[in-house]
C-alpha cells in the first residue's frame, strides 16, 4: 500500500464563539476510502480542510504515519485536494493545468510530458490537453481536477464533495470510475460528502459526522443496518422510527416491545436489554413486506400490522406506500416491482392492507433504563 | 416587425461626441497645420512649421520626462492597488474601505494638490514636524522636483487602479490560490502564477486608467514641478497662454494624443501575446489557441 495511516486525534475547532469540530478523533488505514458523512454544517468540510492544511486545530493533532502535520503548510503535505468548484486555473491549458505541480518542482520538459499524458489517460482524457478548463463539460473538469491532485502522487487524496456539480446520471458514472482509481493506485481516500448513497456505494468505512461530533464510524452495512444513534438512523436512508416498552427478553436475541399506537411487537436484541426498558427502534421500509392478503403461515416471532394505505408513490422501480396503522402511527413500506406490475396484485390508494416483517428487522438505535 | 430604436438611445452620446471630442479634435488638427499669427491666433494658410518645431531637443527632453513621470507614477500606482484591492477585497469591511478610497473626490483636485503644498513646503506640517523632533535643523527640499510630482500624481489617480483592480479580485476565486497550495506551491508562487494571471484584466485596466491621464498631466506638475519635471501638458499650456503660438501647442497636442494613443494599443498588444503564450507555456507542439466555442464533448 502506497497511502498513509491517517489519525486525527481530539481536534477541536473553534470559529471565532462557533464550535465547528468536537473533539473528532478518526482513525483511517492505509489505503482505506474512508467517508465523512454529514448534513452541510456539520464539521466534514473543516476536518478535510485541517487535513489539508488550510485551517489550522485549534486543538489536537493531525498524524499522518504517526507524525504531526499540524506546524506543515499546506504546501509541504504529501495530501492533495479535488475541489468541490474543482478549483482548475482558467488562465492554463488542462495540460497545464496537470502539469502545474511538476512545473512547481522544475521537472524537466520531457518527463512533464511523459508524466501528465500518463495521468491524463488515468482519468480518461488523453486528448483534451490543449483545451482550456472553460471548454470542458463538467464530467471532463471533475477528471482533470483528479489527474491533478493525483500527480504529485500524493499519500492521502482529499476529496470534498467532488461530485455535487454533475447531475444524477454523470454522479454514478464518477463515482465508479473513482473507485477503480482508488484501487489501482491505492492510495488513502478521504471523501467528504452530504450525499449518503455515495458515501455507502464507495466507501471502505464512513464516519457519519454532526454538529462537529462524529456520532458513528463503520462500514457501509453497519452504518445502514445497525445505526448507533437516532441521527444516523435518521440520515441514512429512510426508516419507520418508533419508541416503546421492552415487556418481554426472548432468549438472548429477540425481545418483545409494547409500541403505544401500534402494539406489541418483536425486536432483534443486540445489546443488553431488560424488562421495562425504553427503546427506540428503526425498521427499514424495504424490509417490511406488503399486501391486500393476509399472509398465511407466518413464523412464530412475525411482525405482523394491518392499515390503510394513505399514501402511495409510484416511482417505476419500486412503490412507496404510507400505511396508516392507527391514528397516530404510519409506517413506510417499500415494494420493489420485480415483476411486471400487471402480474401482481395491485394495491390502491386507501385500500385495507397487512404490512408485516421479520423479528430481525427491528433494530433497537437507543436504550433507555428505568 | 419590431422598430429598430438603437440610433434613438444612443443619439445623445454621439451627439455629445460630435460636440464635445470630435469637433474640438478636428479643430486642433486643423490649427496645427496652419501658421501662427502675428498677435496670436492663428493665420488661415497651410504650413508644416508647427510640426518642424517638434523637432526639437528640449521638446524631445520634456516628452522623455512625461513618458518617464507617467510609467514610474502608474508603476507605483498598480504595485500600491494590488495589494491594497486584494486587502479591501477580502476585508469583512469591503464597503467602508470603499468609501475611503472615494471620500477624496468630494474636494477639488486643485485643492487637494494645494494640500500637499501645506504637507511638503518648506515651512509645510512634514519639515516642521521633523524639524521640531529634533531629527534635523534645515528643512528638506520636497517640492517642486519629479519625486514630488509622481508623489502626487499617484496620490491623484491611486483610485482609477483601485477600482478596476477590487472589482477584479473581488470576483477571484480565491480556491484558486488554495489549490495552488495545495499542490506545492508557496504563497508568493501561488500568487505570482495563479493570482496575478487571473486578475490580468483588473491590471490592464488599472494601467491604461492611471497611465493616461498621468501621461496629459498639467496640474499637478504645474503646482508641485519644479524645471525637471515639466511635462508635456505644461508646453501645451504655455504655448498656448504665453508665447501663444498655437499652431505649435495644436501640434503637441497631437503629439501627445498620438503617443498615446500608440502606446496604449502596444500594451495592449504585448498583453495579449504574453497572455497566450503563458497560457501555452510548456506545450512545445504548436499549438492552435482555442477560440471562445466551448467544444464541450462528454
Amino acid at each position: 500500500m502506497k497511502g498513509s495511516h491517517v489519525a486525527i486525534t481530539g481536534v477541536e475547532k473553534y470559529f471565532g464563539d462557533f464550535h465547528a469540530l468536537k473533539s473528532v478523533s478518526v482513525d483511517i488505514k492505509k489505503g482505506e476510502f474512508y467517508s465523512l458523512l454529514g448534513p452541510s454544517g456539520c464539521g466534514k468540510t473543516t476536518l478535510l480542510r485541517i487535513i489539508a492544511g488550510f485551517e489550522d486545530p485549534s486543538s489536537g493533532a493531525v498524524l499522518l504515519d504517526g507524525q504531526n502535520v499540524v506546524p506543515v503548510p499546506a504546501n509541504k503535505r504529501p495530501v492533495n485536494t479535488v475541489f468541490q468548484s474543482y478549483a482548475l486555473f482558467p488562465h492554463l491549458t488542462v495540460f497545464e493545468n496537470v502539469a502545474f505541480p511538476l512545473r512547481l518542482r522544475k521537472m524537466e520538459n520531457a518527463a512533464v510530458k511523459t508524466k501528465v499524458q500518463e495521468f491524463l489517460e488515468l482519468v480518461k482524457l488523453p486528448k483534451e490537453g490543449k483545451k482550456l478548463p472553460a471548454q470542458l463539460s463538467g464530467g471532463q473538469r471533475q477528471r482533470v481536477a483528479i489527474a491533478r491532485a493525483l500527480i504529485n502522487e500524493p499519500s492521502v487524496l482529499l476529496l470534498d464533495e467532488p461530485l455535487s456539480a454533475l447531475d444524477a446520471k454523470l454522479r454514478q458514472h464518477m463515482l465508479i470510475e473513482l473507485d477503480a482509481i482508488h484501487d489501482k493506485i491505492g492510495i488513502t481516500f478521504i471523501y467528504v460528502t452530504h450525499d449518503q448513497q455515495e458515501a455507502l456505494s464507495v466507501s471502505d468505512r464512513v464516519a457519519v459526522m454532526n454538529e462537529g461530533e462524529v456520532v458513528q464510524v463503520g462500514t457501509p452495512f453497519e452504518i445502514y443496518e445497525s445505526p448507533s444513534d437516532p441521527f444516523v438512523a435518521h440520515f441514512i436512508g429512510e426508516t419507520n422510527y418508533i419508541g416503546g416498552t421492552v415487556t418481554e427478553v426472548i432468549g438472548d436475541k429477540h425481545a418483545k416491545v409494547d409500541f403505544p399506537d401500534i402494539g406489541s411487537l418483536f425486536v432483534y436484541q443486540d445489546k443488553p436489554l431488560a424488562v421495562g426498558d425504553k427503546v427506540k427502534v428503526t425498521i427499514r421500509p424495504e424490509k417490511i413486506r406488503i399486501s391486500s392478503d393476509k399472509p398465511s403461515a407466518l413464523g412464530d416471532q412475525m411482525n405482523l400490522l394491518e392499515g390503510g394505505v394513505d399514501e402511495l408513490i409510484y416511482s417505476g422501480f419500486q412503490s412507496k406506500f404510507f400505511v396508516r396503522v392507527s391514528e397516530r402511527a404510519t409506517f413506510r413500506v417499500f415494494r420493489q416491482h420485480v415483476k411486471f406490475f400487471m402480474d401482481e396484485k395491485a394495491i390502491n390508494w386507501k385500500d385495507r392492507v397487512f404490512i408485516w416483517w421479520n423479528d430481525n428487522d427491528g433494530y433497537v438505535v437507543e436504550v433507555e433504563k428505568p | 416587425m419590431k422598430k429598430n430604436y438603437g440610433p434613438v438611445y444612443v443619439a445623445p452620446l454621439t451627439g455629445w461626441l460630435v460636440v464635445f471630442f470630435a469637433i474640438p479634435i478636428s479643430i486642433i488638427v486643423y490649427y496645427s497645420f496652419l501658421k501662427k499669427g502675428f498677435n496670436g491666433g492663428v493665420m488661415h494658410e497651410f504650413s508644416l512649421d508647427a510640426f518642424r518645431a517638434l523637432y526639437n531637443p528640449t521638446i524631445f527632453k520634456i516628452a522623455f520626462n512625461t513618458f518617464w513621470i507617467a510609467c514610474a507614477s502608474t508603476a507605483v500606482m498598480v504595485a500600491l492597488a494590488i495589494p491594497a484591492s486584494y486587502f479591501m477585497a477580502r476585508s469583512r469591511h469591503k464597503n467602508l474601505y470603499m468609501l475611503l478610497v472615494i471620500v477624496p473626490f468630494w474636494t477639488n483636485f486643485l485643492i487637494r494638490v494645494y494640500a500637499w503644498m501645506a504637507i511638503l513646503g518648506n515651512n509645510g506640517i512634514l519639515n516642521s514636524t521633523l524639524i521640531s523632533m529634533g531629527l534635523m535643523h534645515e528643512h528638506i527640499q520636497f517640492l517642486y522636483n519629479t519625486n514630488a510630482v509622481i508623489l502626487v500624481t499617484v496620490y491623484t489617480y491611486l483610485p482609477f487602479a483601485i477600482l478596476p483592480l477590487y472589482s477584479t479580485i473581488e470576483k477571484f476565486d480565491f480556491s484558486l490560490v488554495e489549490a495552488a497550495r495545495d499542490l506545492g506551491a508557496t504563497k508568493f508562487t501561488a500568487t505570482v502564477r495563479v493570482l496575478l494571471p487571473n486578475i490580468r484584466g483588473g491590471i490592464t485596466t488599472a494601467v491604461l486608467f492611471t497611465f493616461i491621464p498621468a501621461f496629459g498631466n498639467y496640474a499637478v506638475p504645474q503646482i508641485i514641478g519644479g524645471s525637471d519635471s515639466y511635462m508635456l501638458g505644461n508646453v501645451i499650456a504655455r504655448e498656448l497662454t504665453v508665447t501663444r503660438n498655437w499652431p505649435l501647442a495644436s501640434s503637441i497636442s497631437m503629439a501627445l494624443t498620438a503617443l498615446t494613443t500608440l502606446g496604449v494599443l502596444l500594451f495592449m498588444r504585448l498583453n495579449r501575446s504574453s497572455m497566450e503564450s503563458a497560457r501555452e507555456s510548456a506545450t512545445s507542439a504548436p499549438v492552435k489557441t482555442p477560440q471562445s466555442g466551448t467544444g464541450a464533448t462528454a
